[in-house]
């Protein structure tokens, strides 16, 4: 089977309102997330790292860093915390396990929990343009020297936004890995194992780049 | 020649510089035209300062015009910018036809440019009147909102609310600020150049030259709050802080600014935070003319400790500033001052002078963590805060414009055969 190159491509984010009023208490927060829009939903769990944001957060999803910010509420955090968007096949899933999350959680508490004055969770998306980078990567060996250059954009592009795109819920280079069998797809699996939500792009970078490495030593040439 | 992007390849990387030169690539001899109040003073002045040549060099035709007017326009723009951050003003019938009639008469005066440019940005309430002038328009239209309008008065909002509705989008500077409107609300939080006279690297000579030129004292701490003499940044409670601080530390204050031209409020600010620091030899007042930027840097690279205790802030590039200078930041607990300091990682947030002066007293007792928190801080700028990725976001937000504003926008970049960009479903 003829594989054609691996196309590079990067993507840049621009934040928008998703048009849901902010959220000033718990229960308004789980009123919001049973309405909101579920590209809303993605953005609060699954696009945080290429937004500006400090270092490496202490939870990965906007619901957990507000619960433990604005309403400071260690224990949901927790919960809303440990929560990996992509244990679900769907947002609408995803959706459920967090309102049970908060449904839970305000049975047991005996008042509604609320943030201060300006400390509101306001409800937000993005809007992504891809684009090609004109980069073609021809060889398996050659993804090592293009992953070491590559913008954070490409490594969200092609490694996290690639399994909401994809119908198996790959990243992209396994599913250019993959048909080329041998080891090209051991690769793949390695690569399938990486525990990349819990990762800033950075790291992410830097696990692909040991796993190639590992596989091609000597070579840094395309 | 190197051109005016390129420059910054060595401080954000070449990647950086590549990804914007092909997300320029989509807009080649398109025009925009940005328009605010003023080319002196002021953030909003900063910014179009390096936005517009590195438009230009990605391609667009980027253009940058100001909306003139009396006495009475200004005192109603300065009325609506104090509204919109939260005081209750009052804008009479006849502030109110000043600006109308300043308007009306950039209206005139841009008509042609702005009817015909793909894009338009305004910047803040200053112009905004334009959209509705100046009837029908080939380009899409964007009302930039530099304000931190979280707690806007009835009054100015009723006034601007019907004329921001009528652009295409609108862009704030965090989502606080971002008031519920029919068209798309973007968040782009704004950024410094590196390489102006205000940020670029200076010899050890040229800032002792300053500490000598305002009598500083180079063996005593020095804290630094630069700002317009506006009350909303709180100058009189930074002099308080310091007093609480030279209780018990010998250190030195400089509270330098300029005047903005569109602010008639700043020599009564100005006047008070003078009489304040009357016959104080440690407490530096500095009215600074508008472009003395390197004057600024200076006393920024002097500095210890950079302070912005400001109440309210839009976003407080002199936050950014003094970050990207290394030192850590005692900032208020306000606007887009909350996106940039993080405890006891690039300095404090403080809602007190009592708060400001503790922290102060807790870093000039650890030296090593003001050295620490500053390389921090200077990182935080790199990643996140210089001119590169803001520029990012305005070209991302015009290809969005041209291409219908949906989640997802797969952009296919002009080719020689191929000269039209193109949108596609995703996958």
């Amino acid at each position: 089977m003829e594989i054609g190159p691996f196309y590079v491509k990067d993507c840049a984010l621009i934040c928008r309102m998703a048009g849901v009023h902010p959220a000033v208490s718990l229960r308004e927060l789980r009123a919001r997330v049973e309405v909101c829009p579920t590209a809303s939903l993605y953005h609060h769990f699954c696009e945080t790292k290429v937004r500006p944001s400090f270092d490496d957060p202490e939870y990965q999803s906007d619901f957990a860093v507000w619960a433990a910010r604005s309403l400071r509420d260690q224990a949901l955090a927790e919960r809303l915390g440990v929560i990996n968007p992509y244990d679900y096949d769907d947002l609408e899933d995803l959706r459920a396990v967090v309102l049970d999350v908060l449904d839970d959680h305000l049975a047991g508490v005996p008042i509604n929990p609320q943030a201060q004055r300006g400390d509101h969770f306001h409800f937000m998306q993005a809007m992504t343009v891809v684009f090609d980078t004109r980069v073609q990567i021809q060889t398996v060996p050659g993804l090592l020297p293009a992953i070491t250059k590559m913008t954070p954009g490409s490594i969200y592009f092609h490694v996290i936004e690639a399994r909401r795109r994809t119908p198996r819920g790959h990243d992209d280079f396994s599913t250019w890995l993959l048909p080329q069998g041998g080891a090209a797809a051991e690769i793949a699996q390695e690569m399938s194992l990486i525990d990349f939500y819990f990762l800033s792009l950075r790291e992410l970078q830097e696990r692909l780049v040991t796993l190639l490495k590992s596989h091609f030593p000597t070579s840094m040439a395309v | 020649m190197t051109s005016f992007l390129d420059r910054y390849a060595d401080i954000a990387g070449p990647d950086v510089i590549a990804g914007l030169r092909q997300l320029g690539s989509h807009f080649a001899g398109q025009r925009v035209v940005h328009v605010n109040s003023t080319r002196e003073g002021g953030g909003v002045a900063e910014i179009l300062r390096w936005l517009l040549p590195s438009m230009q060099d990605v391609g667009l035709d980027a253009v940058w015009e100001t909306i003139e007017g009396d006495e009475t326009f200004f005192e109603m723009t300065k009325a609506l910018h104090n509204g919109m951050q939260g005081q209750e003003v009052t804008l009479t019938t006849s502030m109110m036809a000043a600006y109308e009639e300043a308007n009306r008469r950039a209206a005139e005066r841009l008509g042609p440019l702005l009817r015909e440019a793909d894009y338009v940005y305004i910047h803040d309430p200053q112009p905004a009147m334009l959209r509705n002038l100046i009837g029908p328009t080939k380009g899409h239209w964007v009302w930039r909102c530099h304000i931190d309008c979280a707690d806007r008065s009835r009054a100015a909002w009723k006034f601007l609310q019907p004329l921001v509705e009528t652009y295409d989008a609108s862009v704030y500077s965090m989502p606080q600020f971002a008031p519920t409107l029919k068209h798309a609300q973007f968040i782009i939080a704004p950024s410094i150049d590196p390489l102006s006279d205000k940020n670029r690297p200076l010899a050890r000579s040229e800032i002792d030259g300053v500490r000598r030129e305002y009598k500083l004292d180079p063996g005593r701490p020095l804290l630094v709050q630069v700002s317009r003499f506006d009350r909303f940044k709180d100058p009189v409670g930074v002099i308080k802080a310091f007093r609480l601080v030279r209780r018990y530390f010998p250190v030195q204050l400089v509270l330098a600014g300029g005047g903005a031209t569109d602010d008639p409020e700043g020599a009564t600010v100005l006047k008070a935070v003078q009489e304040e620091a009357a016959g104080d030899d440690d407490i530096h007042v500095l009215f600074l003319p508008g472009d003395a930027h390197l004057e600024v840097n200076a006393l920024q690279r002097a500095a210890d400790i950079i302070i912005q205790k400001s109440t309210r802030e839009g976003f407080g590039l002199t936050v950014t500033e003094g970050m990207w200078k290394g030192k850590p930041v005692i900032g208020g607990n306000a606007g887009g001052i909350r996106l940039q300091v993080f405890d006891y990682q690039t300095g404090f947030l403080v809602d007190t002078p009592e708060g400001a002066a503790q922290r102060i007293l807790y870093l000039l007792r650890h030296p090593a963590r003001i050295r620490k928190q500053g390389e921090q801080a200077r990182e935080f700028v790199r990643e996140n805060f210089l001119l590169t990725r803001h520029l990012r976001e305005y070209l991302t937000l015009l290809l969005g414009l041209s291409m219908g504003l949906s989640d997802r926008i797969y952009a296919q970049a002009p080719t020689a055969d191929d000269k039209a960009a193109t949108v596609t479903k995703p996958v």
